[in-house]
This record gives structure tokens, sequence and C-alpha cells, in this order.
């Protein structure tokens, strides 16, 4: 059984598709997410509360802060991980992207290869986590389902993370290539 | 006589092959053969994307699980 | 053109003479398949939300890894590379979902039912401004935003995951000084919800002309590129 010849395997699992085709499957899930679950999809909220269980864990304590003062957001932090939608969903994006990519045989551990990649990666993941917070969410949550949500914080959103993209772009070219 | 010069840029993040690639094939004469050597799942769409669109001849091969070599002529 | 073919073909067959023998992962795939369904069963036993989380997210997360989706490209290439094909597919899903989203809500509103998803009608204040813009850099810097990372991890990067661990970091010093943000800033943002100032038909059309335009924009900035280098 020559699986890897057969056109369905090549079309469907094995050949990258076209941005256009993921643009429309994206949206359709969005679409079907936000039918199923009365919220669009959302990526960045939950690992406010990773840091707050990891905090926990080494002995902090994020009960006086306001960002996590609500009923709801009490619940979810003392439900936990396996209990919080937002965080199965993302451990849900992980894993389907490792499907993805095991189906394709392409899959291979990528070791970081240097300490700019380090300082890269340290740098620009505290400013995605800082920003997307008081921005009150990321690419998926303040950009893609706020402007299709009819916001207009969604298209502010967009305006100003184009012009940090071209200030990153001039810092990555400078200090991280 | 054209040459072939390889770029490898294994374990680089986005958008780093890419960029790369671009000021490699600058300083290529024409008919010279860059072959670039790339683990990312993005740069296998974007490297040939753009070297097609300058108007280069592009070829790609998958040569391991997540591994690609991008080979481009210039021809412009 | 043929003739630069064999040439090709030629280099390809002397470098990659040592070529490994590539390993077959689809029995992986396979089996992480049936972990997935496991898992996601499990996870119905303790409530049907969960379950559905957990199909969504993979299934995002299938289609970001087999189609290389980036946000971050959208926001990037046009500046970096002059390439456009990333921003003008992330416009497509702007325009399609708008009208999913809206279909959906218009829905809820005359049948005087609750609208889903309005907290996502975010206040623009300075937050939004100052959020957006050290996101854009740290996305580009991170070679991934938030999805992006996620896919990555995916993927095997090292690089992401680090950078993921630091996104939560960051998360939570952001919700850290979250209070600070809202009492100066984000009570006095405005939300604006768009059928609220164009009627529901008005904001669609006007929503999906901006993105129009947009379109057009990218379309031709990537090709006034080209058009400029091939005049040298």
């Amino acid at each position: 059984m020559d699986i890897k010849n057969n056109k369905f395997y090549q079309m469907w699992f094995k050949n990258a598709w076209t941005y256009v085709v993921g643009a429309v499957l994206l949206s359709l899930f969005q679409i079907v997410t936000l039918a199923t679950t009365n919220d669009p999809w959302g990526v960045s909220g939950p690992f406010a509360n990773w840091g707050a269980w990891l905090y926990r864990a080494v002995g902090g304590s994020v009960d006086k802060w306001y960002y996590f003062s609500s009923k709801g957001a009490q619940a979810t932090l003392a439900g936990g991980f396996f209990k919080d939608a937002g965080s199965i969903r993302n451990l849900g994006v992980i894993v389907g992207a490792l499907l993805a990519a095991l189906l394709a045989s392409q899959f291979k551990f990528k070791k970081i290869k240097s300490v700019k990649q380090v300082a890269a990666a340290v740098l620009g993941g505290l400013l995605m986590g800082y920003g997307a917070r008081i921005a009150a969410g990321c690419n998926i949550g303040a950009l893609f389902s706020g402007i299709a949500s009819l916001s207009l914080s969604g298209w502010v959103f967009a305006l100003f993370l184009f012009l940090g993209a071209m200030a990153g772009s001039k810092l990555l070219v400078k200090y991280f290539m | 006589m054209a040459k072939e010069v390889a770029l490898d840029c294994m374990g680089e993040a986005c958008p780093v092959p890419l960029i790369k690639t671009e000021n490699a094939l600058k300083k290529l004469d024409l008919g010279d053969v860059l072959v670039v050597q790339i683990d990312h799942s993005c740069a296998m769409k974007n490297v040939p994307e753009w070297a097609r669109k300058e108007g280069h001849n592009v070829e790609i091969e998958e040569v391991d699980d997540g591994e690609w070599e991008i080979f481009i002529e210039k021809t412009k | 053109m043929s003739e630069s073919n064999t040439s090709i073909r030629t280099s390809s067959r002397a470098r990659t003479g040592t070529k490994k023998k590539k390993a077959n992962q689809l029995p992986f795939g396979v089996v992480l398949i049936a972990g997935m369904i496991a898992f996601g069963i499990y996870l119905a036993t303790i409530s049907a939300k969960l379950a559905l989380f957990w199909i969504l997210g993979g299934c995002f997360g299938f289609i970001l890894q087999k189609s290389r989706f980036c946000f971050t490209a959208s926001m990037r290439d046009p500046y970096l590379t002059g390439s456009t094909s990333v921003t003008r597919a992330v416009l497509i899903a702007f325009a399609v979902t708008t009208i999913g989203f809206t279909a959906i809500k218009y829905g809820a509103y005359i049948k005087g039912l609750p609208i889903p998803g309005q907290g996502y009608i975010a206040p623009i204040s300075l937050a939004t401004v100052v959020g957006a813009f050290i996101f854009g850099i740290g996305m580009v810097i991170a070679g991934g935003c938030a999805s992006g990372t996620l896919m990555r991890v995916g993927e095997g990067f090292g690089m992401q995951l680090l950078s993921l661990f630091f996104f939560v970091v960051g998360s939570l010093w952001g919700a850290h000084d979250y209070g600070w943000w809202k009492l100066n800033f984000m009570m006095n943002g405005p939300k604006i919800f768009l059928p609220d100032v164009f009627g529901w038909a008005g904001a669609v059309a006007v929503q999906l002309l901006v993105i129009a335009a947009l379109y057009i924009a990218a379309d031709k900035w990537e090709n006034r590129k080209l058009n400029a280098d091939s005049n040298h």
C-alpha cells in the first residue's frame, strides 16, 4: 500500500496548502467557534493564567491583582490547566500543528542556534505577552477576532501592529540576524 | 563557468532565510545557482515564491524530514 | 529553459548524494491521532465544552501548519521583503469571517437575544496603541505571533518554545500592570461597535470596502517593487 504516491495523500497531507485556502478555512473555524462557544477565537488570554499558575508554583500569589479579581478569573485559576477551555484549545493548536507535520513526514526538532536567537525569543516573547494583555488581545483576539467582530479597536490594533512590525523588522535586521 | 553556491540557513527563524537568500543572490553572477538549505516550513514557501517573482528559475527538493534544498538559478 | 533545468537537476543529484534515508513519520501521526481522540473522549467526560475547544484548537493548529499561515508575515513582509501574498490572504480571512460573524450577531440581534462575542469589542485607548505596537515589535523579533508561536512549538522549534515561555512571563507581567492601564486609559476608552455607527448593513459594507481597498493597495505594492526592479 503505497500511500505516499496517492494523489489525495499528496494534496491533503503532504503538500503545503495555499495561503488563501488557509485563510478560508481559518475563517470557517472562526465562525464555527463563535457559533458554538459564544465567543470568537483567542490565544493569548490563557497565557496569563499559565503565568499565574507558574507563579503560584514558586510561591507567588496573584489573588490581590485586579486582573484576576473577578469571580470568573478566580474560578478559572482554581480549576487548573486541564479545566480551562482556552488552555485546552491552545494545547490543541500545538498538537494539531504537530500532527500536520508528522502526517507530512516533515517534523524535525530545531534546536536554538545562537545567543542572538535566545535574546530574540526572550525579548520578543516578553513584548508580545505584555502587549497582548494591555491591548486586550493578540493577533488573533484583538486583530483577527476584533476586526471580524466589527470593532473599531481591531483596526486601531492593526495599524499599530503594522507600525510595530516595521520597527521590529529594523531591529531584527540590525541586532538579531 | 556557472558556479553553485550553498547557503546554509538551517535553524534560522523566519524571515532570516529569505533575507539571507536575497543578499546572497545579489552577489552571484547570471547563471549561478544558489542552493539554500532550510528546515523552516515557512521558508520552503516564501523563498521560492520570492525568487520566482524576481524571475529566477527555482526548484525545491525535500531532502529529509523537515529539510529542504531550494535551487535558485539567477537569470536576471 | 530546459537547459537551465538540466543544470539544476545535475547539481541536485550531486549535492544530495549524501541524502539520508527519509524516515516515515506517518505511523507516529496515526498514533497521535489515536491519542488526540482518546484525550478528547476523556475531556468530554469532564465537559463537552472542553472536548469542543480541544477539537477546535486541533483544527486551527492543523490549518495553520499546512498553509504556513503567519500573521507576522502579513504585517512584516510588505516592509521587509515587499511581498504581500500573506497580507492579502489575511485580508481575505478578515472579509470572510466578518460576513460569518455578522450573520451570527445579526441573527441574535433580530431575535432579541444577547449578541455573542461582544466582549471582543474592546475599548480604544493608549493601552491599545502601545500594546499593539510592542506586540508588533515582539512578534517580528521572536519569529512568530501568538498563533504562530504555538504552531512552531508543534513543529519542533526550540526557539519558539523559549519564546512561548517568555510570552507567558510577559503576560503575567501585563496582567500585573493591567489594573493601572485600565484605571488610567482603558476605562476612558470608547468601545466602538461599527453597526452602532453605520447600522448593520452599513458597517459590513464599509468594512468590506476598506478591506477591498487594502487588498488592491497590497497587490499594487507588491507589483510596484517588482516593476521598479525590472527597470534597472
